[in-house]
């Protein structure tokens, strides 16, 4: 009875026809989300600058605090681990840093990307637009967070630890390319999620810290040699986490080891993880656009 | 129902066929997770639907203005975000020829920290407009919301009715074939009714379509040459608004009667359940 595939007509490009649609496969889902985001380039521009206006990146004040916060994290984890715990790593404050940088970008771009769909319920009510412009530009603005890090960064070499400044800095760059992949899928995720299940939110705020503590952040991974020899099960799951590889590769080029200065990471696991990130892409932009079609009804 | 291609070969603006929306309750219901595993367990909640539409069918040619009435409740909203494209049907099928302007809450969408001047931005690129035409529509868009020196304040210093007037302006200036607005009207002063009231008399003269949901009936007798009531997602009437408004003056009228006298004897009940309790 009903017509299940319509004719496209031939009068108009603008034309709608639409009925009830028949289930699409994959690949047609991943070809339509990146002609949606091609095509709303512009969009997704507006809303990037949108949300650097809203944190305040054109004030100055505004930018100060992006390079003060990493700062007092890093002064806080120094005082903890230096001071409370006595452990002695040399130059530990910019150990720490190398990993804070990160993180915070992490954290802070899955912060918002679960409100970046569920946030707009209004907008997504009255408007038909692609719904994924929303967690793409929200990651997006996510990297200026970053790249003001790069200034308390240098600061601490310049200042601090000359000794440790190298040319090497220059691959931050790919290994936040490769962070950038997994942040866009793991935002893809969350946000279509959130609008289903409110307790993301609160859930994330827990499971990020514990995250964090599981991955050599606040510790080398060679530290963990011991586990590694008594439980070679749980250190092979531990370099399973993304953060594993990220946090070695950006020590690496930043801090290098104990005595000797930054070194070329290992390139092999940064490109399993580029792989799968880009898999893992892959599955959640499916997952969004199934997920699309309800949000206006459930928001 | 005549098949979908008979019917592309008359030029209709829009075509609403057999059109069905479902609401499925276990999603829309604001879930937790804990409340999705209790359904689970309980294997309860899983086919709850309810249809906020059911078998609407119509037409509408260019240079009509169409407006949907009813009573709250009744599918007005949902029909307009389909109309839009913002909800699929779950039955039926739907033809829009055009571009379509779909502000339906005029400025319930604005993003409160950023300027006037942005959000008719941020809009046009919303709603899929070329960024040099936005340009261009810029200006027209200030002075037909006449904001004033507002536009390059944020939107959170505006009134609801600067808001509305800017939402306005936006849904209109962009040239739309199919305009799509719900309750216009909730606010506005008088100069500016009157300036909107020519707009959009302006966009159904050009040939183009207008769907306005109204809960004014003044603005469905004066501003529309059709009008469909809606009752429970159904069509309950359709015809010249006069008509329209009498049939849904009475139907509420008569709900209103209903409606009193259940009121009357629940007072009842609770009076005579008090009495007994006292003796």
């Amino acid at each position: 009875m009903l017509p299940s595939r319509v004719m496209q007509t031939q009068s108009s490009a603008a034309a709608a026809v639409r009925a009830r649609r028949p289930r699409r496969d994959p690949i047609t889902l991943v070809r339509v989300a990146l002609s949606e985001l091609s095509q709303r380039r512009q969009l997704i521009k507006y809303l990037v600058q949108a949300d650097l206006k809203k944190k305040g990146s054109d004030t100055l004040l505004g930018n100060v605090w992006w390079v003060v916060d990493p700062l007092l994290q890093m002064m806080v984890y120094v005082v903890l681990v230096t001071v409370i715990l006595q452990k002695t790593t040399p130059d530990y404050p910019l150990f720490i840093f190398s990993a804070i940088l990160p993180w915070k970008w992490f954290t802070s771009s899955v912060g918002d990307a679960i409100t970046a769909v569920s946030g707009q319920d209004k907008l997504i009510k009255q408007i038909k637009f692609p719904k994924i412009v929303l967690p793409t530009a929200s990651t997006l603005a996510g990297i200026a967070g970053f790249a003001f890090g790069m200034i308390p960064l240098m600061g601490l070499l310049l200042l601090f630890y000359r000794d440790r400044l190298s040319p090497l800095l220059i691959l931050i760059v790919p290994i936040a390319v490769v962070q950038l992949v997994f942040t866009m899928a793991f935002g893809y995720l969350v946000s279509a999620t959130n609008v289903f299940y409110r307790d993301v939110a609160n859930v994330s705020r827990h499971a990020l810290r514990m995250w964090f503590y599981l991955s050599p952040g606040l510790y080398a991974a060679s530290s963990l040699s011991k586990i590694a020899e008594t439980h070679p099960t749980i250190m092979k799951l531990m370099e399973l986490n993304p953060f594993f590889t990220l946090f070695e590769s950006y020590r690496a080029v930043v801090y290098g080891g104990d005595t000797s200065g930054p070194f070329v990471p290992d390139f092999r696991p940064l490109l399993i993880l580029l792989g799968a990130s880009l898999l893992f892409l892959l599955v959640t932009t499916v997952m969004f656009k199934r997920a699309e079609t309800s949000f206006a009804k459930v928001l | 129902m005549p098949k979908p291609n008979e019917l592309t070969q008359v030029n209709y603006a829009i075509d609403v066929q057999g059109l069905g929306v479902k609401y499925n309750l276990r999603l829309t219901k604001k879930n937790t997770l804990r409340t999705s595993f209790q359904n689970m367990l309980k294997r309860e909640g899983g086919d709850k639907q309810f249809w906020a539409l059911r078998e609407v069918n119509f037409r509408m040619v260019h240079g009509e203005s169409l407006a949907v009435i009813g009573p709250n409740g009744a599918g007005k909203s949902t029909l307009l975000q389909v109309l839009a494209g913002i909800i699929d049907p779950s039955e039926g099928f739907i033809d829009v020829r055009g571009q379509i302007s779909s502000l339906l809450q005029l400025g319930a969408g604005f993003d409160q920290e950023l300027t006037g001047r942005d959000n008719i931005m941020l809009a046009g690129a919303f709603l899929g407009i070329d960024h040099k035409l936005m340009l261009e529509l810029q200006q027209p868009i200030i002075d037909f919301a006449d904001i004033g020196d507002f536009i390059d304040a944020p939107i959170k210093t505006y009134s609801s009715g600067m808001r509305a007037r800017l939402g306005f302006s936006i849904a209109t200036s962009v040239d739309p074939d199919v305009l799509l607005l719900d309750e216009v009207l909730a606010t506005g002063d008088q100069v500016f009714r009157e300036k909107s009231r020519q707009r959009v008399l302006e966009i159904a003269a050009n040939a183009k379509a207008v769907v306005l949901v109204t809960h004014d009936m003044h603005w469905v007798t004066e501003f529309c040459n059709r009008a469909i009531l809606l009752e429970r997602g159904r069509v309950v009437v359709e015809g010249t608004p006069a008509d329209v408004v009498d049939v849904h003056v009475e139907n509420s009228m008569r709900s209103k009667v209903e409606r009193e006298a259940e009121l009357k004897a629940i007072a009842a009940k609770a009076a005579a359940a008090a009495r007994a309790k006292g003796r």
